[in-house]
């Protein structure tokens, strides 16, 4: 459980995080979702302890970071920067963190072979790829056993592989239980990997909902319909008992419907002979809710042409 | 806290403890090259040096007033520079490579990174440097037989002049260290050693003021110079006062870091 109240960081008088107040549960995955400065890895920062907020304060299951007599237990980051000695091997950049709480040799090796590093666990970090990097950091993350798991754009850069082995990775650990903080800019890959959606903004709590609440507002999930007989189509839908479901004509023969599935739109299609030439389910509508909740809130913006 | 957190329950044995941040920081120490490559070249520099002066010594040569120890250990003062180099790396070579992070990520509390790292890099330092300085003075020694630089290390103060000579390089190398923990960049402390530590004495001492060249006695580097000589220096500090001095230069460039450590962001 992590707990941010208020948090407020300001450089000067840039202000990049301002009045921030969210909770983090255990036991789901919660996507920190914002745009590219928005200050999501200052905030982050500020929950381990490595930047001191200029106002309010964060708890990591009901006390301090720094306070913990075993952090490493409590919470587990991956930071966005490497943070470690590039000539050092991989597993003496974990041995050296694990001496710090007393933590055994045995438990930085299973750590490696969780994260498929046993085979170059003795190569300096310098030859490391990206992903290699990445699972380096993970692999420091989950030395402690924690509680709590904090990554912060884990997924940048990696090839699909290692997204999915995070995707499966986040959703294992928080089925354990563990509470799982993920900040990223990216909607698409949240939307996949998250239950809970904390959503910021040029520092500013902009939503703290779930992906599913985040649909629906920003009007469902819909289904792209192509017939040649539309309007039959339209009125043979069963809009009365999915009273949120609705219709509207893009065309002549080109019908957008939310509320309904496309299973349900193809089986009344079919139970009345209605053809169909194109039945899609359109999903980037949380894309744009997402756009559309950041919008004004963008720091860099490209002028329209 | 009002809400009940089915969280697993973390191992009760790991725990942070101050032996346990000393064993990280000596882990640390001796897994990265550059601890053994400005190790080996320190030692280097002092036995390569001290050979030098043996076999070109001769009793008309005009060194004869030179202290036998200074004399034999005279590549301390650029073994000295490699072991200054270290401790920059120790500290300011983690804000260069983002380690610092890990580190204060691990230990949140951040002053016992910083004790440990000290503790770790003068014991390291102090003992390599102390059996290096005895091994190059007997060489030395080899050399000397039958000259007036002939000694023997129990002789009056010449033990006591190597385990100072040791001493004043050590300290000057925490010296380093500190810097590298306050200005938090391998390039700026490196400047900063040499050119305040360094030089900046050596350029007072040449003003001509005579309480500025009392002062300059008890800088860090003449104070290490005091400390490494068998026989007291005219116009150097004695001994005591020299050790004093060097470990008060030391401990106020540990502090400075120290303060700031707890305020400033990592």
């Amino acid at each position: 459980m992590i707990r941010a109240e208020e948090l407020t960081k300001r450089y000067g008088d840039r202000t990049v995080v301002q009045d921030l107040s969210f909770t983090v549960r255990p036991g789901t995955v919660t996507g920190f979702l914002g745009p590219n400065g928005a200050g999501k890895s200052t905030t982050l920062r500020m929950l381990l302890g490595l930047d001191a907020p200029t106002r309010g304060h964060s708890t990591v299951a009901g006390r301090a970071y720094a306070t913990h007599p075993a952090p490493l237990t409590q919470v587990g980051a991956l930071l966005e920067a490497r943070s470690l000695h590039p000539g050092r091997s991989a597993f003496h950049h974990l041995m050296a963190l694990a001496h710090t709480h007393g933590i055994p040799r045995a438990r930085v090796e299973h750590v490696l072979g969780l994260t498929g590093l046993t085979d170059v666990a003795g190569r300096r970090v310098k030859g490391f790829s990206l992903g290699m990097g990445q699972r380096l950091g993970i692999a420091a993350a989950l030395l402690g056993d924690p509680a709590t798991v904090v990554l912060d754009e884990p997924v940048n850069g990696l090839d699909p592989d290692g997204v999915l082995w995070i995707r499966t990775l986040l959703k294992s650990l928080a089925a354990e239980g563990r509470t799982v903080l993920v900040s990223s800019h990216l909607m698409s890959e949240m939307a996949l990997t998250a239950d809970h959606l904390i959503v910021i903004g040029k520092g500013r709590l902009l939503a703290d909902t779930t992906v599913s609440a985040l649909v629906r507002e920003a009007g469902g999930a819909s289904v792209r319909v192509v017939t040649p007989e539309a309007d039959r189509l339209r009125a043979l839908l069963p809009t009365s008992p999915h009273p949120d479901a609705q219709i509207t004509a893009e065309g002549p023969d080109t019908l957008r419907v939310t509320g309904l599935d496309a299973a349900a739109i193809g089986h009344t299609a079919a139970a009345h002979g209605v053809p169909l030439h194109e039945l899609t389910p359109q999903t980037a509508s949380l894309e744009q809710a997402f756009m559309d909740l950041t919008h004004d809130s963008l720091e860099y913006q490209g002028a329209a042409a | 806290m009002s809400a009940t957190t089915p969280v697993p329950a973390p191992t009760a044995a790991y725990r942070i403890t101050p032996a346990r941040v000393l064993r990280s920081e000596w882990h640390k120490l001796w897994t990265v090259r550059s601890t053994w490559i400005t190790l080996v070249t320190s030692a280097a520099f002092l036995l390569g040096v001290g050979i030098l002066m043996g076999a070109t010594y001769t009793s008309d040569g005009g060194d004869s007033d030179v202290d036998t120890v200074v004399l034999s250990l005279y590549g301390s003062q650029l073994g000295g520079v490699c072991l200054a180099v270290l401790g920059i790396l120790v500290t300011a070579g983690e804000y260069a490579t983002g380690m610092i992070r890990a580190s204060m990520t691990a230990v949140p509390r951040r002053l016992p990174v910083l004790g440990a790292k000290a503790a770790v890099f003068t014991a390291v330092v102090f003992a390599v440097s102390f059996v290096t300085a005895l091994i190059t003075f007997l060489t030395a020694q080899i050399f000397f037989s039958g000259t007036d630089q002939a000694a023997s290390l129990t002789d009056d103060g010449v033990l006591a002049a190597i385990a100072g000579n040791a001493t004043g390089v050590t300290l000057l190398g925490v010296i380093a260290l500190g810097l590298g923990a306050a200005l938090r960049s391998v390039p700026g402390a490196v400047g900063a050693f040499i050119g305040g530590v360094m030089v900046l004495p050596e350029i007072l001492g040449m003003l001509p003021y005579e309480a500025v060249e009392t002062a300059v006695r008890y800088f860090p580097t003449q104070a290490a110079g005091a400390l490494g000589s068998a026989d007291p220096m005219p116009g150097a500090a004695t001994p005591g006062a020299a050790l004093f001095a060097l470990f008060l230069w030391a401990a106020a460039t540990l502090a400075v870091p120290a303060l700031l450590l707890k305020r400033r962001d990592v």
